[in-house]
């Protein structure tokens, strides 16, 4: 039984829905009667549009109720083109499909400008408008009696009858399927979830969130696009009333059900509701309360949706066949960290003020390549501020922020992060849903650039560059001591190792700068060793590292330069023995007052003092 | 003139649904997307008190106000408390919203049901205009709805600490608010609110199941005018969704009156996307 589990699962992924397409498209062979034909044309139809919701919901995590309003507009683009002669169901699709995309570009741009409401509102809004659009262009779309009598489609010039546009519908489906699973199996993918699970990452790992979610919003509108054309040629009429709120609902409900962040979880939930409420249409009252527990339940119960259980599923027959044990450790050396070309970081005269609060006045200070600049400071100095400023996060009141001698004045955070300035932060930040290696990888995003085109045909380039990807995120976990537990879910380890991931994922794309915010608290002290040890080999291998640190032992002991903060100024800075005999930064940070600094300032014993009443983790 | 008083009057009717959607928000962060059909169960009850039951204008306001705070408790245990995440909130309430389109479908049938106004419905010539006296309740209405909640909000304990709760709901925690029974509650009250609304609002709107979704959509476009929490938003908001809609729907025709309040949110999105009456904050890691 666990042999046949274990050949079953060296099969890549796509093998099951793949035949379960080929059984779908031979069905007519078998005898297909004309309502069951109907039905699975209805429900390869929900499909599109479910999944295309899925990925603007499960994937950017914007609530997209607009996909109706594409579904129409594919719609009514195949009408009118059918009735002014243009047969085609290629052209019409290619047509519709540019169609939605400038819809979904423009009504995207307004709405994803206030977050996630915003969009649902703008995308739900839509909806309602089909009927006015609709009557306003009466002649043409037949106003309120519906478009009717709609030429039949052709094929490269061959008439398709009501038999063989089934296979049409079918092949489309999977065609779609197979785009939409190479955008969820790509860096575009993690990037996705990366967003969605949090903004402020993204940025700061290059991507441009509202880029990024404007375009899984108008790539999500394709599909449904092309569900509108399959729509209109199936029954050759069309009218309003089939775009309405009961429609949009029922997408949202067979997406919850089957899982938003699932690229097959679409088909399942389609089926689910073209099987079971939207047989009901009759009594559409049923319907909606049907839809209404269906959504209300599965926000509730089903996270993650009927994929998420399949998962777990698959994970538990895994176990069962030995195909997951316990990972361990691997001994030897770790691998040599290639040259870095760190570049120069040049702060000068920043400052910023919080309404009256004036929380960093005139701070300079450069770090520079192969050295350790750290920032230190009693809590509330402005260390982090002034990290989230050279990252882009916060505007900079005045003075400006250089790498490699170029200003990076006004600059938003994935700019930045493009200038090659990657960070960690002080609460960890990783997506849920992807493995150690893919979390690792995806700090890759912005170094090596993919397009999601030869993603979607998986061109050499993306090959290359995936290729890349895997390779050197299993490089540099190795490097920090993690490399056996590539395959594990990243949110799922303790947060010593969830730190050491993140200095990973900022050093896998080689950056110019690398900003550690207390990258060693809540590490105990073999964990601490080894993050110094990784620092220090990226400051021989050339890197320029910013150390925000409050461990003073770690500081004195690593640091070539220390700038010391307090009430928002730099009130001392140079290496590490002249900062630890300093009197000022003795009294301001370590809390020791003359009587006792004056006469024992040594830095091994400040280290000492240091040590035992380390500071807490500043609040963020 | 009549059509302004016309469009001040929906205006109104945006405004209170606005209303709803803030006294929510600012209590708990939420979005409830059915606060639309929570007036609008408010009307069909009213709708059953005073045409069904024929009870006195006060008993059936009554009702309304106690039977859409009991559902607006259920939907609060049902479809808001137990969820962990809080962007499936959208999703959960949305399904509420759906849930009671279907139920008050069932329960009262898809023709508009006619709620007769207390004042009766003789026509008032006011400033040039025609006006029906509901319509001038609404704005009314609307008005001492901003007032009173303003006023509430900065003068009892109970009004600080659901701003407290909507800065900070930790630290309003950790201050000894107990801020579940707070949220229920405020959640309970935009219900009872929306209750109480049903006798105004069902006479100018009709009692009927598709008014919810129109309702909700206009709601929010108020809110994204004036600002997410602010009440004094949403007075200017619905004064200019009420009033675009009218005179589009007058001079350009009916089928672009919604098109035009589209055309409004676009444009308020792209120029001021945190509304005209909330300042835009700056983003914090």
């Amino acid at each position: 039984m666990a042999a046949v589990w274990r050949g079953l699962r060296s099969l890549p992924t796509w093998t099951l829905p793949l035949v379960l397409g080929l059984v779908l498209l031979s069905l007519p062979w078998f005898g297909l009667d004309f309502t069951l034909s109907r039905q699975i044309q209805l429900g390869c139809i929900l499909a599109l549009l479910v999944s295309g919701l899925n990925l603007s919901l499960g994937y950017a995590g914007e609530l997209a109720l607009g996909q109706v309003a594409m579904y129409a507009a594919g719609a009514y683009t195949a009408g009118l083109l059918a009735t002014a002669g243009w047969t085609d169901l290629l052209l019409q699709l290619a047509a519709a499909g540019l169609a939605v995309v400038l819809v979904g570009v423009v009504t995207g741009m307004a709405g994803l400008r206030l977050g996630s409401l915003s969009l649902a509102m703008t995308s739900f809004f839509l909806i309602l408008l089909i009927p006015d659009i609709v009557a306003i262009f009466e002649e043409h779309t037949g106003g309120r009696n519906g478009l009717a009598g709609i030429p039949a489609g052709t094929l490269l010039g061959r008439p398709v009858d009501p038999e063989s546009f089934y296979f049409v519908v079918v092949a489309v489906l999977i065609g779609w399927f197979a785009v939409m699973r190479n955008i969820a199996a790509s860096r575009h993918g993690v990037a996705l979830q990366v967003l969605k699970q949090s903004p402020v990452l993204a940025s700061s790992m290059g991507i441009s969130v509202f880029r990024m979610k404007l375009l899984a919003y108008a790539v999500g509108a394709v599909p449904a696009g092309l569900a509108g054309v399959l729509f209109a040629n199936l029954d050759l009429y069309i009218s309003a009333e089939a775009f309405g709120f009961t429609m949009a609902t029922t997408i949202l409900a067979a997406s919850i059900l089957g899982g938003p962040m699932s690229v097959y979880g679409a088909a399942v939930g389609a089926a689910v509701m073209q099987a079971g409420p939207n047989q009901s249409s009759n009594f559409q009252q049923f319907a909606l309360v049907f839809t209404g527990i269906f959504l209300i339940a599965g926000g509730v119960l089903l996270r993650g949706g009927l994929a998420d259980l399949a998962r777990k599923a698959v994970d538990r027959l895994d176990r069962a066949a030995g195909l997951k044990g316990r990972p361990e450790p691997e001994a030897g050396e770790a691998p040599d960290l290639p040259r870095i070309e760190g570049v120069e970081l040049g702060v000068e005269d920043v400052s910023k003020a919080f309404g009256g609060n004036q929380a960093l006045k005139d701070v300079s200070f450069r770090a520079l390549p192969g050295r350790v600049t750290a920032l230190i400071g009693p809590n509330g100095s402005g260390k982090t501020t002034l990290l989230n400023m050279i990252s882009g996060f916060y505007r900079i009141d005045s003075g400006r922020v250089l790498v490699a001698g170029a200003p990076l004045k006004g600059a938003v955070p994935h700019r930045v992060a493009r200038a090659g300035v990657a960070r960690t932060f002080q609460t960890p930040n990783i997506p849920e849903g992807v493995t150690v290696l893919q979390a690792v990888a995806s700090g890759r995003y912005s170094s090596d650039r993919v397009s999601l085109l030869s993603a979607v045909l998986r061109l050499p380039r993306f090959r290359r560059a995936a290729r890349a990807d895997l390779d050197e995120a299993g490089r540099v976990l190795a490097l920090v001591g993690m490399g056996h537990l590539r395959d594990a879910e990243a949110v799922s380890l303790p947060l010593g190792m969830r730190r050491l991931l993140e200095v990973a994922r900022s050093l896998v794309g080689a950056p110019g700068v690398l900003l550690l915010d207390e990258a060693a608290s809540g590490l105990d002290e073999d964990e601490v060793d080894r993050l110094a040890g990784l620092i220090r080999r990226i400051r021989a291998a050339g890197g320029t590292v910013v150390l925000v640190e409050h461990n003073f032992r770690l500081v004195l002991d690593l640091a070539d330069d220390i700038v010391v903060l307090a009430h928002g100024q730099v009130i001392a800075q140079g290496p590490p023995s002249e900062i630890a005999e300093n009197p000022r930064v003795l009294s301001e940070y370590l809390g020791v007052d003359n009587e006792w600094g004056a006469d024992h300032g040594t830095a091994a014993e400040f280290a000492g003092a240091a040590k035992t009443a380390e500071a807490p983790e500043e609040a963020s | 003139m009549t059509i302004i008083w016309g469009g001040l009057a929906l205006g109104a009717v945006y405004a209170l649904v606005a209303i709803g959607y803030n006294i929510v928000f600012i209590s708990s962060n939420t979005f409830n997307f059915a606060q639309a059909q929570l007036m609008m169960v408010g009307t069909f009850v009213t709708y059953t008190g005073l045409v069904t039951f024929h009870l006195p204008v006060f008993a059936a306001v009554l009702l309304a106000m106690a039977a859409v705070a009991v559902v607006a408790s259920i939907e609060e245990r049902v479809a808001i408390r137990p969820v962990a995440d809080p962007s499936a909130l959208l999703v959960t309430t949305l399904g509420a919203a759906v849930l009671l389109n279907g139920l008050s479908q069932l329960t009262w049938g898809t023709q508009p049901l006619s709620v007769p106004f207390f004042a009766g419905d003789r026509v008032l010539g006011l400033l040039g205009g025609r006006v029906y006296p509901v319509e001038l309740a609404l704005v009314a209405v609307a008005i001492a709805a901003v007032l009173i909640f303003t006023l509430l909000s900065r003068r009892l304990v109970t009004g600080l600490a659901l701003l407290a709760m909507a800065e900070d709901r930790e630290a309003a925690m950790l201050r000894g608010i107990n801020v579940r029974r707070m949220a229920f509650w405020a959640f309970a009250a935009s219900g009872a609110f929306a209750g109480l609304l049903g006798v105004f609002v069902g006479p100018k709107t009709f009692a009927v199941a598709t008014l919810g979704a129109s309702l909700a959509l206009k709601g929010f476009v108020v809110v994204a005018i004036g600002g997410f929490g602010s009440m004094p938003g949403t007075l200017v908001g619905g004064l200019a969704v009420g009033l675009v809609e009218a005179v589009a729907a007058r001079y350009l025709g009916s089928e672009y009156a919604l098109i035009s309040v589209f055309a409004v949110l676009l444009l308020i999105l792209l120029v001021r996307p945190s509304g005209l009456f909330v300042r835009a904050q700056e983003r914090t890691v």
